[in-house]
């Protein structure tokens, strides 16, 4: 397993030595080399974290304490490469942290949790959410059908026939398994294949 | 399960309940409440004033969807099978769609900031298909349900009133079936849109309820436009031309 960009940096939050040291242990133990910092208050985390820099973000609950979701928000909206994930009891409500420890999990649990959250499996889930099952003149197609471009309209835009057009169309129907267009434009969006502006209201 | 068995008159009403739990909102739709005691079918619809044959057709139909007589449905009044149908559409409106909203709420307060985006889109999809299934009932109760019963109503009296062959000529039943657009495609790309392309989402349990609520929303929704297509529009064709024969 190779340890996906250089140019990446680890931070751990938590407020008791026992819990950092525990945390780099870990990983050390699955692999993970990198800029690695430890924080014991809220205020330095967001001088820790820095804005156009891959980051991950490992932070007990405790430390966030109720305005956490509210607060993790703000952090990754500063800085969107920021990944989080939170140690704690419970799942809070809205939480923008892309992994989850539970208190009570055991140790195959939270080794396969680090794993998922640092070799960024859940990354590759979302990206290959069916857009792979798409040409890519397929999906230049779909893009201006959820644009509520009509099938003359694509063809001229694109430089191919109507009959081209409709045969595209009919193969995406039949990949994505979807039909009325404005499915297919949930499906554009979903994917962000285009910007939600441009969808056909 | 087996959906061999036909359910018959003479049948406990409990027992029919037992045997397939599926059909307690089909029963309920009929008006039907519980407490029957050993009461057979023919008992209970009888104290409901529910044509017990037609209601057998129904549920044998739903219980066995390889059954569906077609021809024996034909038989029955128009007024009965209207009234299931509106029935039905109630159902839907009032207690389907609130259930399957509530989940779609859940899934917006539960969802991470990352995939509220999609669930919001999801959650506009079926608000959409909300507001047009309310246009197609209504269009239904305002105006093809009131056409067929006076429809039926002339042609029990055998004496066809100008003005009724006039509707029929004006719009026929065969309009309504060519604007019938079909409110099936639309909850399959739901369904597909969940299952194929929504990122995982953390609360899976709500999910997995959600997918089922419209699997069951679906086969209520085509067994609904069959009962339409198959079997009212045949009819009211055949009773327009038997109508325009006599004036």
């Amino acid at each position: 397993m190779n340890f996906p960009e250089n140019n990446i940096k680890v931070i751990v939050a938590a407020s008791h030595f026992l819990t950092r040291l525990g945390i780099k242990t870990l990983l050390s133990v699955i692999g993970i080399q990198s800029d690695y910092s430890e924080v014991d208050s809220l205020e330095e985390i967001e001088l820790a974290v820095q804005p156009g820099m891959r980051s991950f973000l490992v932070i007990e609950q405790n430390m966030i304490g109720s305005p956490g979701p509210l607060l993790l928000e703000q952090l990754v909206g500063k800085c969107p490469l920021c990944k989080i994930m939170v140690i704690g009891d419970m799942v809070l409500k809205n939480c923008p942290c892309s992994q989850f420890v539970s208190n009570n999990d055991n140790q195959q649990q939270i080794l396969e949790k680090f794993q998922d959250f640092f070799f960024d499996q859940e990354n590759k889930k979302q990206k290959t959410t069916g857009q792979n099952m798409l040409s890519e003149r397929e999906t230049e197609v779909l893009k201006e059908v959820a644009r509520g471009l009509s099938n003359k309209e694509i063809a001229d835009k694109l430089y191919i026939s109507t009959n081209t057009v409709i045969t595209h169309r009919k193969n995406i129907t039949e990949k994505l398994g979807v039909k009325t267009v404005s499915a297919l434009t949930v499906y554009a969006l979903i994917n962000n294949l285009i910007a939600p502006e441009d969808a056909i209201k | 399960m087996n959906t061999s068995l036909v359910f018959t008159t003479n049948m406990r009403m409990a027992d029919v309940i037992h045997r397939d739990y599926s059909l307690i909102p089909v029963i309920g739709r009929f008006r039907i409440e519980y407490g029957f005691g050993n009461k057979t079918v023919k008992e209970v619809c009888d104290e409901y004033k529910v044509n017990p044959w037609f209601f057998l057709a129904i549920i044998n139909a739903y219980h066995n969807r390889d059954y569906f007589p077609a021809d024996q449905v034909k038989n029955f009044s128009l007024a009965d099978i209207i009234t299931y149908l509106s029935n039905t559409h109630q159902y839907f409106l009032e207690i389907k769609v609130p259930e399957i909203q509530n989940l779609i709420n859940k899934l917006l307060e539960e969802s991470t900031v990352g995939n509220l985006k999609n669930i919001k889109l999801l959650d506009d999809f079926f608000s959409k298909y909300v507001e047009e299934m309310k246009i197609h009932f209504a269009h239904e109760e305002e105006v093809v349900f009131p056409y067929i019963r006076e429809i039926e109503k002339a042609s029990i009296k055998m004496d066809a009133p100008q003005s009724v062959a006039k509707m029929i000529l004006a719009q026929p039943i065969e309009t309504y079936e060519r604007q019938h657009d079909n409110l099936e495609i639309k909850l399959t790309d739901l369904k597909n849109l969940i299952i194929k392309f929504l990122p995982p989402v953390n609360c899976r349990h709500i999910i997995q309820n959600l997918l089922m609520e419209l699997f069951r929303v679906e086969r209520d929704i085509n067994d609904h436009s069959y009962m339409e297509e198959k079997v009212v529009v045949p009819k009211v064709k055949q009773l327009e031309q038997e109508i325009l024969k006599t004036v």
